[in-house]
């Protein structure tokens, strides 16, 4: 059998490629290193008899292209966006929470703050507003404001067209706000402090840096690209976790004619002068292609799997200094009673973030190298929209954690270190839900260097690279490389570690680079890439 | 003069509006200068405040004032003259040090000490550095473009500004787009391994700001050391002879020998305006002073908030001003001190134990000693801050200005500057006496750990906290740059969308401060461009 295109990695951008590259008319076959295909999102296993998101348990955005050009809907993705979108957990057992209709999170505010209540519509309007334009761009190839030549000008040109199509107002707004910290922003605009606080959340989740660092604004707005106009905090999820959403892709992959091998490690990426030429697997096995995708982080791809006799060593450096820093770490926990809070809340995202100051102090322990003694959580229990994860009566609860370092100082990863992050979560979620720690009856905790050992994440980064401006757009990975192809003939890197810094929408980019959406030859790789670190 | 009428009233007699005094003069404008206080120069001013010592209150060093304004004010011939700051040494808490000097290969010989690679990377980092600072220095000088404007002349002004941008080059292009978008901290980790080579040019992206070295958006401020260099007037850094105000003083002399007048504890209560135009301004005691200009060369806030009715400026604008950020976050401290300070690190033995080279007390002193340690001592002195409180072990610059100039001190005696950062204007529960005597003795007790005879050496004492900043010389919440150079701030961002280009909302009121583009340090381009624009000149 002989392919076309080898998609290295069966999580959701594997998955979206090879379907995109395979209803392109392209022979491809994905390679995935575990039995189960969703990498980051999978669905495992984290109890006995009990199965969860493993590591990330939402998602923002899949680009309305994909879903057309793959004929896929909602339902049949299992996808849906719960209502609630978040719900704080505040001390004393209250709460606060965001619907997705701006109009009832403005009357919720109403009692506790009549000025908050007021600016919300305003604000959502706003944030919509900018993730509109994001959006824009993240549809298109990211832009090369160095590139020449008439078809670079004039995509140039529209983005300019798209710029101005804000209006004056709207330019001035995107240009301030974007290099803003988020505590900034919400100061300008909000007076109760739980409301910044979880608000604040969305522009430091997945992030070492606080609410007060800057550019954090940006996050906050690329974390609301896609989503409704006014539901801040809205997120999609998957019903039966995230790996129902990765056996969908699969199977419209596999429907177009892609073929999907777990239990596939690639252990070296073979390449020549030419370019690539094939794949060797764990057990000895080659497999032969002229074109490769890698769904892998970029570091993991071209520092893990190439002779680095083949990559110049400017861009080996870039790679290098690529900054991944996973923050978070992940604890599913096993209950057998729900959290005493009302059903229609436990629906929504749980969150622990109660004002600003909060999230700066868990911040300011991960500078040095320390687990926050009292971190921000983010919670869901799937099992509230699926109840076949878990044996009846059970629920299982899944907990991102922030923020936890890769790197420990004076310290390294270990059993006890492990566990006594697991308590630290159960003792957090039991300050603020009323019994909850008699309720847990298992749990699993995975560290940041359990993400990268199992799940392959650098540094247990769970965006393959923290976006912030200096790696978005034209940055991301590396100067010269945005737009999917590398000086290696026949190389493409996809996933979220690239342009546009999302798994989906990156795919579909990187799908759309290898010309996916026209049939013809490959392109070549461009030959007037300049990586560059420093 | 009294109810008289001029050509042209600037308020404030800080540097850029003496800058811009001078200019409107020059161009045969009869300006008058009105000022609050007794004396020139607004935070650049030298005062005797214990007798025989005279202190460099507020900024206490130059290093941007721009070329052309030396050169078109004669500024030179009117007493200014700048001693180099040759040197910086921090001591590290290990007992070693880190030495730079103004000579490039001695500094490199003692990076090498610390690491061969770091010595080798220094290198590079000047040159790229230098590179830099001359791709960024034409668009400080340029009238900030209106990117909402399609106007010909807007458009052409952005497409040139795109062309530059482009012109650089990648390896430029990436690296100010880098320098613009990441943390000192980042940046810096991509060059150098040495942390104490990392934390003193961090602590120099922070200056003046509300972030830590760790918070994206502070490597931009690393390029600002590299740009006095290029202009070959003098090096990066330097002392005025007689301490800061002699600048102010120079451009006074030149501003008056132009024929402006410059009228002291003038304090101007609000700004005249009839529909809609500036007509002149009142005094505090009700005089009346006559313009068809006027110009203000206070910070955005003091100058839109307290000086100009509500009612005659735009909605929009009016919350765009109160939304300027202008958090002040330094403090200084000025000693007058009996002895020299010693530093336990610069003991001849201590220099021998660390493999470095020896240098006599009088040499290092001429220069500067940071108090930077390492990258998380800066960035702790940030968490203090950020949590509400003053830095319990600050980042300090200190500097001694009479062994370059002896006539600052009495004989055998001298005067310390120390700049500290950070101390909240928004300190929790607000500033105090004791508050400020307990952050006082916090500078003191972290210096004493580098140099232990200052305390008994100490023979008077001034804590100025951005408090007292903004009582004594009016910048609003002590901000040294008069609103925080942060992106959002910046270029035509600066005060306020729409008005960067020194107009306001009111025909004939004109802004020249560091508010406005480009703002920050004694650079003085504010108050050119602004005089430029006043006189209807391209820059």
């Amino acid at each position: 059998m002989t392919y076309d295109v080898i998609v290295v990695g069966g999580g959701l951008a594997g998955l979206t490629s090879a379907a995109l590259l395979a209803k392109a008319g392209r022979r491809v076959v994905v390679l995935e290193r575990r039995a189960v295909l969703g990498g980051l999102h999978s669905t495992d296993e984290v109890a006995p008899g009990v199965r969860g998101d493993a590591v990330a348990h939402d998602i923002g955005w899949i680009p309305s292209s994909v879903m057309k050009t793959l004929g896929l809907d909602e339902r049949a993705l299992a996808l849906l966006r719960p209502d609630p979108s978040a719900v704080s957990l505040l001390p004393g057992g209250k709460t606060l929470t965001l619907w997705t209709d701006p109009a009832r999170t403005a009357s919720e505010l109403q009692r506790h703050s009549p000025n908050d209540a007021r600016a919300w519509r305003g604000f959502g309007e706003r944030v919509a507003r900018l993730a509109g334009f994001l959006q824009a761009i993240y549809e298109g190839p990211a832009p090369e404001p160095l590139a020449s030549g008439a078809t670079e000008l004039l995509s140039m040109l529209g983005l300019g067209r798209k710029v101005r199509s804000l209006g004056g107002a709207g330019i001035i707004d995107l240009l301030r706000t974007l290099p803003m910290s988020v505590a900034d922003v919400l100061d300008e605009t909000f007076e109760h402090p739980a409301l910044k606080g979880l608000v604040a959340a969305s522009g430091v989740t997945r992030l070492v840096q606080g609410p007060k660092s800057g550019a954090t604004a940006f996050l906050l707005v690329h974390h609301h690209v896609g989503a409704p106009p006014g539901a801040i905090g809205a997120r999609l999820i998957a019903r039966g976790g995230l790996g129902a959403l990765a056996n969908a892709l699969a199977e419209s992959a596999r429907a177009a004619g892609a073929e999907i091998r777990t239990g596939s490690a690639v252990t070296q990426i073979v390449t020549t002068e030419d370019g690539v030429k094939g794949v060797v697997l764990a057990g000895g096995d080659e497999i032969a292609a002229s074109t490769l995708l890698s769904t892998l982080d970029p570091r993991r791809t071209l520092h893990g799997l190439i002779d680095p006799i083949y990559i110049d060593p400017e861009l080996s450096q870039a790679i290098g200094a690529v900054k991944y820093r996973g923050a978070c770490a992940k604890v599913n926990l096993v209950l057998d009673r729900l959290p005493a809070l009302s059903e229609e809340l436990l629906r929504g995202a749980l969150v622990v973030a109660p004002d600003m100051g909060y999230l700066e102090r868990a911040f300011d322990a991960a500078k040095y190298g320390a687990i926050s003694e009292r971190p921000y959580l983010e919670a869901r229990i799937p099992t509230l929209h699926d109840a076949s994860l878990a044996p009846a009566g059970r629920h299982v609860m899944s907990v991102l954690v922030q923020w936890v370092p890769y790197r420990l100082r004076g310290a390294s990863w270990d059993g006890a270190r492990r566990e006594a992050l697991g308590d630290l979560v159960v003792d957090t979620l039991g300050d603020v839900l009323p019994g909850f720690r008699e309720r847990v009856v298992a749990r699993q905790v995975l560290t940041p260097k359990d993400l990268e050992d199992r799940y392959g994440a650098t540094e247990g980064s769970l965006t393959h690279g923290e976006l912030t401006l200096d790696q978005v757009l034209f940055m991301r990975p590396v100067p010269g490389l945005s737009r999917h192809a590398t000086p290696i003939s026949g190389l493409y890197l996809a996933g979220p570690g690239t342009h546009p810094g999302s798994s989906i929408a990156s795919a579909a980019r990187a799908a759309a680079a290898m010309g996916a959406a026209k049939r013809r030859p490959f392109p070549r790789p461009r030959g007037d890439r300049v990586p560059l670190t420093r | 003069m009294r109810n008289g009428k001029v050509d042209a009233i600037v308020i404030g007699a800080g540097h850029n509006g003496l800058i811009c005094a001078a200019y409107l003069a020059r161009a045969g404008k009869k300006v008058l200068v009105l000022e609050r206080r007794h004396l020139v120069g607004g935070a650049a001013v030298t005062e005797e405040i214990v007798p025989g010592f005279k202190f460099s209150e507020f900024s206490y060093v130059v290093s941007l004032l721009r070329p052309e304004i030396i050169r078109e004010l004669d500024l030179p011939g009117h007493g200014l003259q700048i001693l180099p700051l040759e040197s910086t040494v921090t001591p590290m808490l290990d007992g070693n040090y880190l030495a730079a000097w103004g000579d490039h290969d001695e500094t490199r010989r003692e990076l090498y000490r610390h690491s061969p690679l770091d010595a080798d990377a220094y290198d590079e980092f000047g040159i790229l550095m230098h590179h830099m600072a001359h791709a960024v220095k034409p668009i400080i000088g340029m009238m900030p473009p209106d990117p909402t404007s399609l106007s010909p002349r807007e458009l052409l002004s952005l497409g040139k500004l795109g062309g530059h941008m482009r012109s650089l080059g990648a390896r430029k292009f990436y690296a100010l787009h880098k320098l613009m978008t990441m943390s000192s901290a980042d940046y810096l980790d991509e060059w150098f391994e040495t942390d104490v080579l990392k934390a003193t040019k961090s602590a120099s992206g922070i200056i003046g700001t509300f972030m830590g070295p760790r918070s994206p958006g502070s490597a931009y401020v690393l390029l600002h050391h590299y740009m006095g260099e290029i202009d070959g007037a003098f090096r990066a850094w330097g002392f005025q002879k007689g301490g800061t105000g002699g600048v102010s003083d120079a451009i006074a002399g030149a501003a008056k020998r132009l024929g402006a007048e410059i009228k002291l504890e003038a304090p101007v209560g609000r700004v005249i305006v009839k529909n809609g135009r500036a007509s002149g301004v009142a005094l505090e005691n009700g005089d009346e002073y006559h313009a068809d200009i006027v110009v203000s060369g206070l910070d955005p806030k003091r100058t839109f908030l307290k000086l100009v009715e509500e009612r005659e400026l735009p909605g929009d604008f009016v919350a765009n001003i109160k939304r300027f950020k202008t958090r002040g976050s330094s403090g200084k401290v000025n000693l007058a001190l009996s002895e020299l300070p010693r530093l336990t690190c610069m003991e001849p033995e201590n220099i021998a134990r660390w493999k470095g080279v020896p240098i006599p007390p009088e040499r290092y002193l001429r220069g500067a000693i940071s108090i930077s340690p390492t990258m998380d001592y800066v960035e702790r002195a940030y968490d203090d801050a950020k949590h509400g409180s003053f830095s319990k072990r600050p980042y300090m610059d200190v500097v001694i200005p009479s062994m370059i100039d002896p006539e600052m001190a009495p004989p055998g005696q001298h005067v310390m500057s120390i700049f500290c950062q950070y101390a909240p204007f928004a300190i929790e529960g607000g500033w105090d006496d004791a508050k400020r005597e307990a952050f006082g003795d916090a500078v003191i007790d972290a210096l004493a750990v580098h140099a232990p005879n200052i305390k008994s050496a100490i023979i008077a004492r001034q804590v100025l906290t951005p408090a007292d900043i903004e009582r004594i010389t009016g910048l609003t919440e002590g901000n040294i740059f008069q609103g925080e150079l942060a992106l959002d701030q910046l270029f035509f961002l600066r005060p306020a969308p729409g008005y960067a280009k020194y107009r306001t909302p009111v025909d004939g009121f004109y802004q020249c401060g560091s508010g406005t583009h480009p703002g920050g340090g004694i650079m003085g381009a504010s108050g050119r461009l602004a005089a430029l624009t006043i006189l209807g000149e391209r820059s």
